[in-house]
């Protein structure tokens, strides 16, 4: 038995140390880690992008590590916060600044001024001032935009046709909104068949009515606002558009599809939604077949703003504090390669991303009538702020009272008073850390 | 003689050979385990966001989560909720599951391994099936008290939906994974002695009586263990919550360890979550070390302590 | 006093089969809430994605496709997941076996100085949740040169590392083996290692299996251990491709499903025949005349 164990014991100690080590052909190795694991759609693709470089020149090896996109946070940022990130990654533009600042992102703009190689060289009249303008922090691009998102009005354009209604009658406003949303409810004996539209399904949020009307959660100095009648006017607008339904009902329509994965817009329950642009990859994905179309986001009947939450990655350089020039440099190379026209243009129809690219993007909307429209959109797309005591201000910080307010357990007055008075208390608790 | 003699060299020796056979563990303990488990101890006192080096700002952190933090006193409230009711339940379940398998009927292989199913299922599969179960509108527990309902001309459960009866609907949802305790004690009953059984069906007892005279009895050890595990596990209740409710409705299921997670993830304060951490263990060592001077009392063992 | 004997309605046989009857009844009615997960996502491996649209409604695959169960294989890299999973499952398993027993019998049978202590701080260690000492421990394996490789996944095994649960349940066993049968050994002569190897270890064969099965399940299925600590690609587990399958933007559920299908099944298979090496196997003998 001992002897069994003991041969056990050597045979796996052989097998795993038999796949160690690599080989080393005097090329600097490059780490690059994307979403694109092994197993998924867009992992030949990346391959094929990275091969090209790898190929294109001698003196460096880029190698790429995908991982699945819900586990790639969780691995970025263990590996920034030991120090041991990877040479050129992906992150979120928004907190870009909070990366910066200490001092683990290598300066694109120094990069860029050095710069002599006449390679590649980054236009920077191809990307978004507001993207690169949440990348700059004293003044300095400390990332480059890598991707943009966008919001939109998904319009199911079979139940349009079986209403007689075409894309003209797409509405522009709230009220035009409503009204057509009225048309598409189908409700069999009390429960919902099918929905016209619901300002809190799909990609919907709170804070992206609110920035139609002017309005916003906090001020330039971010303290939080929430404390206008504007605020509880949009709440009120929220819960009170479907009124011929409870909220139960309203939520649990919403659910029976969510977590089969499924999307209602795709799954033809719901005739409108609001919709990011990754649900165009969703519907082709999900094998759904049906007519429909994109279209602006309807605004206030007054002095509506046309604009909607967008936001993207960021493509960034890690410095772990102990690189070498020839590592810097290939990274800054194959940075270069990254961001450029070309490759923008393969790395959208590989991954399906909006990438930042503004020329590479209109070549790749060509033939893309929806990607086309969702582009027009990203140009009046802004970021939500960074606010360092609260960064998940839209998210856990605002759901619990959200969620109170649409149920009616909370009136919209009490639940903007409990959620400021949250926002109050964490900025105090971090400024006495501070 | 030589017996007494042999006995109390091998009680001199004990003490080294304990360290002897204890030694894996003391040297995990110490040598892998010390650094990181200090680290976070060190990182509690400081104000550290995972990007730039941790600086040191004293009790600070406990304070404000003792002093000037709403959630904080919510989300222990909402886990001591699940631990009190959770506990029991859990318990009671294990040991129905355990003692109605414990036979040599045909067929109890695949009842115990479909009891066991859950704990092997990925928890995305779980959650679909608490769904189909527990949701207002649509599940089947609403569908079959319907009549119940109307009977009694109440508004069906909200389960999962309403802010009073979340924590519960998760209690419920977490008995499925009792196939765990369940082989736990089937393997203690293993270690019966079948003689016990025997000479019980010569003085004529019934299963009620050799249920709760053999059985039960010799089985609290493993009980026992059960107990002090759902303790330590039930404190850190997290997963249930985050997969199925994201805390709500209006912080209801937000329990301790969720709020720590978040601290950590999206608040990027590491400094609070480690303090968060240490506060728990503190509260369960004491509660645990409590529980375990029962152990004498409760536990049936083989020999003395 | 003596007892009437009076002869009862049914036979013993008769008896015996109503009991299994109603036995099987309540069961099978319980385990049907058991079996469901189970039936769904084997179910939706077999559906096609149009099927999944569908969601409750269609619950049956009209057309089962069979093909995405080869599709889930061959799309990762399955066989090297696969040989990677069993590598770090096998030394953990028996690093586990290893560790877990020793300290076990040193917390139950043997008395040494500072034993109950380090007895609760190893019941401690179980309560600090992973994420808070993610980071200190990934920089303490990188300042130690272990990330690159698989030795942060299986050394701790070997040292008692994410084994308190087991020590604990171990120790409890133990100390449900009589003392008459340690002190008898030795009285006879026999040291503490004979006694942990010839008296404890084989009378402990259904909590060694829990042990194992445990580790095993606990292992397999892990994929944020791997993620975090194995930097090699080369080295990742099944657990970390089955995540392959989920992308942003919803992924393939048919193969996700398929290939956790096939993940599920060496546990599955592996309790089921242990289990029954609990109840049908080992008979405990020679004790308390």
């Amino acid at each position: 038995m001992k002897k069994l164990v003991l041969m056990f014991v050597l045979s796996f100690s052989v097998l795993a140390f038999a796949s160690c080590g690599g080989t080393d052909d005097g090329k600097t190795e490059i780490v690059f880690w994307h979403m694109s694991p092994v197993g998924s759609e867009s992992y030949s693709g990346m391959k094929t992008i990275i091969n090209d470089f790898n190929d294109s020149q001698e003196l460096y090896k880029v190698k790429g590590v995908g991982f699945s996109f819900w586990d790639y946070w969780d691995k970025a940022n263990v590996a920034i916060a030991s120090r041991d990130a990877p040479n050129i990654g992906l992150s979120t533009i928004d907190d870009v600044v909070s990366r910066a600042q200490s001092g683990v992102l290598y300066n694109i703009s120094e990069l860029m001024e050095v710069d002599t190689s006449g390679e590649n060289i980054i236009d920077l009249t191809e990307f978004r001032q507001s993207q690169m303008d949440f990348s700059t922090y004293e003044g300095d691009l400390f990332a480059m935009p890598f991707t943009a998102t966008t919001r939109a009005l998904y319009v199911n354009l079979d139940v349009f046709a079986e209403l007689g209604l075409d894309e003209s009658d797409i509405p522009t406003t709230w009220s035009e909104l409503e009204t057509i949303a009225k048309m598409i409810d189908v409700e069999d004996d009390g429960d919902i068949q099918r929905l016209g539209f619901d300002p809190t399904y799909g990609d919907a949020t709170y804070h992206g009515w609110l920035w139609q009307t002017g309005l916003d959660f906090f001020d330039e100095d971010l303290n939080p606002t929430l404390n206008t009648q504007g605020h509880i006017d949009v709440l009120n607008w929220i819960v009170d558009f479907n009124t011929d339904f409870t909220r139960s009902q309203l939520t649990s329509f919403g659910e029976a599809n969510q977590l089969l994965g499924l999307n209602p817009f795709a799954a033809e329950r719901v005739g409108m939604i609001v919709g990011n642009d990754g649900l165009y990859q969703t519907i082709i994905n999900s094998g759904a077949d049906f007519n429909y179309t994109v279209a602006p986001i309807p605004v206030p009947d007054d002095d509506g703003i046309r604009v909607s939450w967008g936001s993207g990655f960021s493509l960034e350089m890690y410095d772990n504090g102990n690189d070498s020039e020839a590592e810097k440099a290939g990274s800054y190379a194959f940075y270069k390669y990254l961001l450029s026209e070309d490759v923008q243009l393969q790395l959208g129809e590989v991954n399906g991303w909006i990438m930042a690219h503004e020329s590479a993007m209109d070549t790749y909307v060509v033939d893309r009538p929806i990607m086309q429209k969702l582009l027009i959109e990203v140009d009046y797309a802004i970021d939500k702020v960074y606010v360092p005591y609260a960064p998940s201000w839209h998210g856990n910080d605002w759901q619990p009272y959200y969620t109170q307010i649409l149920d009616g357990d909370l009136t919209p007055e009490q639940g903007l008073l409990q959620a400021r008075n949250n926002y109050i208390q964490k900025q105090e608790n971090f400024d006495s850390v501070n | 003689m030589a017996e007494k003699k042999s006995i109390n060299k091998l009680k001199k020796q004990e003490n080294l050979i304990g360290y002897i056979f204890a030694s894996p563990w003391l040297i995990g303990i110490i040598f892998l385990g010390g650094f990181p488990i200090l680290a976070s101890l060190y990182i509690s006192f400081t104000n550290y966001d995972m990007v730039s080096a941790p600086t040191w700002i004293g009790l600070k952190n406990y304070t404000i989560l003792f002093t000037n933090d709403s959630i904080f006193w919510k989300s222990l409230w909402n886990t001591f909720y699940h631990v009190m009711i959770a506990i029991p339940l859990g318990l009671l379940v294990g040991i129905i599951l355990a003692l109605l398998l414990n036979n040599k009927v045909k067929g109890m292989g695949v009842y115990r391994t479909l009891f066991y199913l859950p704990n092997v299922v990925s928890i995305v599969a779980m959650t679909l099936l608490w769904m189909w179960l527990f949701q207002p509108s649509f599940g089947i527990i609403n569908e079959i008290l319907d009549p119940i309902y109307k009977l009694f001309d109440m508004e069906p459960l909200r389960w999962y939906q309403a802010a009073s009866s979340a924590k519960m609907t998760l209690i419920l949802m977490g008995l499925w994974s009792a196939g765990g305790s369940m082989v736990i004690y089937l393997a203690q009953m293993q270690d019966i002695p079948a003689i016990l059984y025997e000479s019980a069906d010569i003085d004529g007892a019934n299963w009620f009586q050799k249920t709760f005279k053999i059985t039960l009895p010799l089985m609290t050890p493993s009980i026992f263990f059960n107990f002090i595990m759902g303790i330590i596990g039930g404190f850190q209740v997290f997963t249930i919550a985050y997969i199925m409710t994201g805390g709500g409705p209006a912080r209801s299921t937000y329990y301790y360890a969720y709020y720590l997670f978040d601290k950590m993830m999206t608040d990027n304060a590491m400094g609070m979550a480690s303090a968060m951490a240490w506060i728990l263990l503190v509260l369960v060592l004491i509660i645990t070390a409590f529980a375990l001077r029962l152990n004498k009392r409760v536990v049936y063992l083989g020999e003395e302590g | 006093m003596v007892d009437e004997y009076k002869k009862p309605r049914f036979t013993k046989k008769q008896r015996e089969r109503i009991k299994a009857i109603i036995l099987h009844f309540v069961l099978a009615i319980a385990s049907f809430a058991f079996l469901f997960p189970f039936l769904w996502m084997v179910f939706t491996a077999l559906k096609t994605p149009q099927e999944l649209l569908q969601g409750f409604n269609q619950f049956f695959p009209s057309d089962p496709q069979w093909g995405n169960f080869v599709e889930a294989v061959t799309k990762i890299p399955f066989f090297l997941y696969l040989k990677n999973s069993l590598i770090i499952v096998g030394f953990v398993v028996l690093g586990t076996l290893f560790s877990a027993t020793t300290t076990a019998y040193a917390f139950s049978k043997l008395k040494w100085k500072g034993r109950d202590k380090w007895f609760l701080v190893m019941l401690a260690t179980m309560m600090i949740p992973i994420q808070v000492i993610l980071i200190p421990t990934y920089i303490f394996y990188s300042q130690i040169g272990w990330l690159g490789t698989r030795l942060p996944l299986i050394v701790p095994a070997f040292f008692g590392g994410g084994a308190a649960f087991y020590i604990f349940l171990l120790r409890q066993f133990f100390k449900g083996i009589p003392k008459e049968l340690t002190e008898s050994a030795i009285i006879d002569g026999a040291n503490h290692f004979q006694i942990f190897f010839r008296i404890m270890l084989p009378l402990s064969k259904p909590a060694l299996l829990t042990v194992g099965l445990f580790t095993f399940m606990a292992t397999w299925n892990d994929y944020f251990g791997p993620l975090i600590f194995l930097s090699n690609p080369d080295h990742w587990t099944l657990a970390i491709g089955l995540r392959s399958f989920q992308t942003q933007f919803g992924g393939r559920y048919d193969l996700m499903m398929a290939a956790s299908v096939l993940i599920m099944m060496p546990t599955l298979i592996i309790f089921f025949f242990a289990q029954k090496s609990f109840i049908e196997g080992i008979t405990f003998t020679g004790i308390k005349g």
